[in-house]
């Protein structure tokens, strides 16, 4: 069967990196290497990581590098414009958001 | 920035082992000239007995136990650090099978990842056996509200009707019925993203060897705007006629209801492979 006659669904490429995320984070086996990612840290960062990369990608898109010096990455500022956005995405997925870091 | 020497046990430049994944011996030769030549990652094919450990040499200052929560935060690293090890385990794929492993699976030295690859033989085997010579794909279904709302209306007699009393009426009145309409169909949508996800589910699960539906993705992570319905993964033969023959049978049957279907893959069997290894 030729590849055109098979188009009632769509074949995404090159792969998206949330596909990635969702098995080289999230799966493959686990074995006791020597240094591992705590399975713990694992569960709290991925969906924060998944939120961040999402928005990375997103805003090369459009060509801007905001989160790099962003203030929630170098930790100066809890009120960093990554973090809200971060914020409001964790919000809108229904998940629970970040610590928001008292100002003084 | 001065990182206190107490807290950096490792010296500088000390080298480990970064693991990939596992394959056959015999099977996992051909790739390494290529990976190699590859040029940004180095893999090189570790091999003790039948098995061999797919693997870089890796900085373990960079992957360091106590920095790694430190880097997971910057997105940049992380993306690199993800992409080349799917990279790796997609080149290996064409050619081997493979047990995929988690990301960030290090060892401190040569010695300690080949006592792994010796002292688990046995369950590696087996891992390896359930994936020979098949796949993972995924299937991701996504439905475009707007025409589910055509469809509706060709299918459901009260929407139809709805949709002229939308069309006949005028001011506040169309107002109402338009928002009657729209909560009747998201009533039909309600019921419909279940049944579409069972639906899908049972007649791809038949087409594979394995499959099992994972959590659905926000619209942020599937950079799509239409709503996600359905995300799975299955385990196919490597040839994946049979599988994408049904999956083409499914795409026109669902289309009519504004549902679209993404194929993903060919990935590593990543939803395949034990999340653990038994007991040694």
């Amino acid at each position: 069967m030729s590849s055109r006659e098979l188009e009632s669904y769509r074949s995404g490429q090159p792969a998206q990196l949330a596909d990635v995320l969702e098995r080289v984070l999230d799966k493959g086996i686990v074995i006791a290497g020597d240094i591992q990612i705590n399975l713990l840290d694992i569960e709290l960062l991925t969906v924060k990581i998944r939120l961040l990369i999402a928005s990375a990608d997103k805003a090369r898109e459009m060509g801007i590098d905001w989160w790099e010096g962003d203030a929630f990455l170098s930790k100066r500022n809890g009120q960093g414009e990554l973090e809200q956005r971060l914020r409001k995405l964790e919000e809108a997925a229904g998940l629970p958001t970040s610590p928001k870091q008292e100002s003084d | 920035m001065i990182t206190p020497a107490a807290t950096a046990p490792l010296r500088r430049n000390e080298l480990g082992w970064y693991l990939y994944g596992v394959a056959a011996a015999g099977e996992a030769s051909a790739p390494l000239a290529r990976l190699a030549a590859g040029g940004a990652q180095e893999v090189e094919l570790v091999a003790e007995g039948p098995l061999v450990g797919v693997a870089s040499r890796v900085s373990l200052q960079e992957f360091d136990e106590a920095a790694l929560p430190e880097r997971l935060r910057d997105a940049t690293w992380l993306e690199e650090k993800i992409r080349a090890h799917e990279q790796v385990l997609e080149r290996v794929l064409e050619d081997a099978s493979i047990v995929p492993c988690r990301f960030c699976t290090v060892y401190r030295s040569e010695v300690e990842l080949r006592r792994f690859l010796s002292e688990r033989r046995e369950a590696l085997q087996a891992a390896l056996d359930r994936v020979r010579g098949k796949v993972e794909v995924g299937v991701k279904a996504f439905i475009d509200r707007d025409r589910f709302a055509v469809a509706q209306a060709k299918q459901n007699d009260d929407i139809r009707q709805l949709e002229t009393q939308v069309s006949t009426a005028e001011g506040g009145r169309a107002y109402l019925k338009r928002r009657r309409l729209e909560q009747r169909v998201a009533a039909e949508l309600d019921g419909f993203r279940g049944e579409a996800a069972d639906r899908l589910h049972t007649r791809l699960l038949a087409a594979a060897e394995d499959g099992l539906s994972l959590p659905l993705q926000a619209p942020e992570l599937s950079g799509r705007e239409e709503e996600m319905v359905f995300n799975g993964a299955y385990l196919v033969t490597a040839d994946r006629a049979a599988f994408e023959e049904a999956l083409a049978l499914l795409g026109r049957d669902f289309r009519d209801d504004g549902v679209d279907l993404e194929l993903t893959g060919p990935w590593p069997a990543y939803n395949f492979v034990p999340e653990e290894l038994g007991p040694e």
